[in-house]
Formats: structure tokens, sequence, C-alpha cells
């Protein structure tokens, strides 16, 4: 097979091969825009996981306040950023089931919006191959800022140079 | 007891139905021809380069770069496309080098896993008609950089279960990163029963039904796969991209808290467990490429810093049971998932990294 073909399975597969991600467990993914004021970020995490993870605390309060517990942000001094979710909802991916949250970070007055810490355990805390992948979205092309995996669960973030 | 088999048929013809097939020792510890001798390997591929097209050379032949020799995964082809020269692609002539090619770089064990691992492939093909790749043809050989006796280049073998990776005259030895796998864990092919990771799994729920008595043998958290494996970025909507190990290098645990038991806290005999389950990856290299690496795994000070943990159930019987040697340099991960074509059973991935060579010490960020 050569390289366009290749893709070219690969590009069938976006509507019939979902379960074979299944061979790797699903990962969680913050995607990330830049306003003025504030970043949002549309949070996934897959329910599989989640699962683990809130059975090891035997965590039973709704999903927002479970993720207001994990999921956090600071400026790089350390000065609380205000985290509010804002919706969620369930969704698919690849047949994998994710529970999709909107949140908005807003930093300290005077803070930018271009730099902070991004705090997230959420299923890390439990799941120890469980990765936490982040993004730009609001770049030209999604950008990949980083990934967070147990025992880490502070990832610094730098807004993307804007071309 | 498996039966263990030799698939004495070249590549495109080493599924069970059409190969001849014969039994060889339970051990599997037959040298192949050239055992990884560096000299060995490249004339192997000298002859395979000769039997090929000018196209079919360029599909093989690839820069050693970084972008190149982390383009492996365990997922299929469909999810993530692999480079390299397709086996299934080879006429009969060309198969026959390319297995030279894989005997000269691999032990015996290491040339029989390839084999039935991809037969594992076929079988998922035959009950699994999704156009995800599954196919023993799925399977690609890449040589990056030019073959040397004194320069650094690498061979890669593998397809969506297995990733042989090996560095010749890097800065470091380079065995690794070797991924591998298997989706059925046991099954029956053209009459022969095969089980492709029989040694290594035996040897790590040996290791970790031995441990299970003690405490700190425990790891703590969930296991739902390899830790250090490949990374896929899920962008909902279209296809993931990544699959490969865009996350090289990793950083590893440090410190004594969670690992698991020191190995010098183990009996006699539970040490000597821990040194089979070593070797029963370290084996599947050519006895060249390998043997530098489990000298120094097994040295008295790398052993003395060497932890072993376990999870779930230590006769990995169920989802989530998983062992982990970890030492100052050897990362060796085995763990049980659920199976993908029939999720009511199971499939094994195993990984084994180098903290300190894999890519020969010549891939950096």
């Amino acid at each position: 097979m050569n390289s366009r073909a290749a893709w070219l399975l690969a590009l069938l597969c976006v509507a019939r091969c979902g379960p074979a991600l299944a061979h790797s467990a699903p990962n969680s993914f913050v995607k990330l825009s830049f306003l003025a004021q504030s970043v949002r970020a549309e949070v996934l995490v897959p329910e599989s996981e989640l699962a683990y993870a809130t059975a090891a605390e035997r965590a039973s309060e709704p999903f927002a306040a479970y993720l207001l517990r994990h999921l956090s942000a600071e400026t790089p001094q350390g000065a609380a950023w205000k985290v509010d979710v804002r919706s969620f909802s369930h969704t698919t991916y690849l047949e994998h089931a994710y529970l999709s949250a909107q949140v908005e970070f807003t930093p300290p007055a005077g803070a930018p919006t271009g730099a902070f810490v991004l705090l997230d355990d959420a299923v890390t805390h439990e799941v120890r191959n469980h990765l936490v992948v982040v993004l730009a979205r609001d770049a030209a092309k999604p950008a990949l800022l980083g990934a967070l995996q147990y025992p880490a669960r502070r990832l610094t973030i730098q807004r993307p140079v804007q071309k | 007891m498996k039966k263990r088999w030799l698939v004495t048929s070249i590549f495109g013809l080493l599924i069970a139905a059409s190969s001849a097939a014969q039994a060889i020792d339970e051990s599997c510890t037959k040298p192949s021809a050239g055992n990884g001798q560096v000299a060995v390997v490249m004339a192997a591929i000298q002859d395979l380069e000769k039997t090929l097209s000018a196209e079919q050379r360029k599909s093989l032949e690839r820069p050693f770069v970084r972008d190149s020799a982390i383009r492996w995964s365990n997922l299929p082809v469909g999810i993530t496309p692999r480079m390299g020269l397709r086996l299934g692609d080879l006429d009969e002539k060309q198969n026959h080098a390319a297995r030279g090619v894989a005997a000269a770089a691999l032990s015996a064990c290491g040339l029989e896993l390839l084999d039935e691992i991809r037969i594992a492939d076929d079988v998922l093909k035959a009950v699994d008609e999704r156009k995800i790749g599954w196919d023993a043809g799925n399977y690609f050989m890449s040589v990056l950089g030019t073959p040397s006796e004194s320069r650094p280049w690498m061979l890669q073998i593998g397809g969506h279960h297995l990733a042989y990776n090996f560095t010749f005259n890097g800065g470091r030895e380079g065995a690794t990163p070797l991924f591998f796998g298997t989706e059925p864990i046991r099954f029956s092919a053209a009459g022969i029963e095969y089980e492709p990771l029989v040694a290594q799994s035996a040897a790590m729920s040996n290791l970790a039904q031995a441990l299970a008595k003690q405490p700190a043998a425990k790891l703590s958290g969930t296991f739902t796969d390899v830790v250090k494996g490949v990374v896929v970025i899920p962008v909902p909507g279209k296809m993931p991209t990544g699959g490969t190990d865009t996350g090289f290098p990793m950083s590893f645990p440090t410190g004594n808290s969670d690992r698991g038991i020191l190995y010098g806290a183990l009996s006699p005999a539970e040490q000597a467990l821990a040194r089979a389950a070593i070797e029963s990856y370290a084996s599947l290299p050519g006895a060249a490429i390998t043997s530098p690496l489990v000298a120094a795994y097994e040295s008295s000070a790398a052993l003395a810093e060497t932890y072993i943990g376990y999870a779930g159930q230590p006769d990995l019987s169920a989802r989530g049971s998983y062992v982990r040697i970890d030492g100052p340099r050897i990362w060796m991960e085995f763990v049980v998932q659920p199976a993908v074509a029939d999720n009511t059973r199971l499939h094994y991935h195993a990984l084994w990294r180098d903290k300190q060579s894999d890519y020969g010490g010549e891939i950096g960020h």
C-alpha cells in the first residue's frame, strides 16, 4: 500500500472504523480559544476512562462539580483564574462516548489570557496511561500545546504566535 | 500448552492456509541466520534491493530523521498509515529476500512472533469486514539512512501489532522502541494453534503471581493500555492525527514511590522470574542487537535499582491487568485490554523501551 492508498483508506475510516480506535484507550482533550478577556475551552472526557476515575474517588456529585474539583487555571505566579462550566453534553467520537464541557477561564484583573498554567487530573489521577491532549483551536491549524499524563497535572500554556 | 511452530513460507505465502509449518522447540531459542549482526543484516538488505524496482526501493529507503523513526504505531494502518515497503505487495522472489532481512535481524523467537502476529491480523480480517486495514499484507519494512558498518542507520519492520525498530551503530544500543501485541490471544488457522505472545504473557504472569502476596508490588491506579505508547490526538468530526511516537522522548517515574517492589527485595526464585520476564522480551531481536542490553539490564547495579509492579489480576485473566519492569534503563510493560473485533474477549499489548537508548540514542525532540 502506498501512502496515497493508505490515506484513502484512512478517509474511509472516518465513517466506518470507529471501533478500531478502541484499540487505543481514548484520551481527554482540551481545545482552547484565546479571547481578549478569557479563554474558552471545549473539554472532552471519555466516559469509559472517567468511570474509573470517579469510581476510585467514589465521587457522586454532578459532572460539572466533579470537573471543577479537578480542572483549574492559574497565572504563572500562582494566582487562581475563575473557572465556569457553562454547559456540557454527551457526544460520541468514533464510537467512544465522551462528555463535552464548555468551560470559560477568566484571569485575575490585569493578567493576560495568552499565558497561564492549566491544571487537570480529572482522569489522570486514576488512569495511568491516560493523556490530556491540549490544543489551540483559534490558530489557522489546531496547534498541539502539550499533554498531561500522571503524575503531571500542570501544563504551562503559551498562546501560539498568530501568523 | 501451545504448540510452537515455525512458519517456513516466505512472507507473501505465510498465511497458514498456504504455508508449510514445522514444529520447533518450545523455548524458541534457536538462533536465526544472522542473529542481528550488522554485516549480515546489510548483506540481506543488499540482496533484497537487487530484487526491487526503483519505485519499491524508494519505498524501502527513507532518511534517518525523527519523523521517519517515530512512525510506528499500535493502530491498524487504516488509522495510522505506515510508510515503507509493503510486504503484501511483494512477489515470491522479493518476499524471500525480505524474509532474509527479517531473519538476519531477528532471533528465531522474533521471526516467529512476526509470522504469528501477521497471521492473527488475517484472522481478524476474516471476522471483521470493516475496511480498517487488518491484513497480514499490511506489514512494512523500511531502511532509514544508509546501511553501514560504522554510521548510524535503522531497520524498521512492523504493522498493526508489531513495531521492530533496530538502530545500528547508534550512540547507544538500539533494540527499541519495540511494541508487540496480539488479537486474538489464541487462535487456530488452517488447523494450527497459535498463541503469539505465550512466552511473554507466561513470563509476566508468572512474575506477577509470585509477587502478588507482597503489597509493595501493587501499583496504584488503573491501566487501560501501555503507559508509554503512541499518542493519538483526537479531533471530533475528523480523523485523529498522530498515533505514532510523537511523545518521544518521554519522562519516566522517578523516586521510589508507586513503582512496585525492588528486585533486591525478592527471593532468588522471584528474581529468576524477573530475569526470565526481561529475557522474554529481549530475546526477540537478534543476539548481537540485544545481548549488550540484557547485560546492562541484568548487571548487579541495574537490578539493584529495578522495580517490578503489577495491577489488576496477576494471572492476566482480566482487562486492566498490567505488569511492568522499571529500572535505570529498562521499561517493559504488558497490559490486557478488551478485544476490538469481539469486545467480550481480551487482547494484549506489550512495550519495551529503553530510557537511554530508544532509537539508538540518535533521535531527539
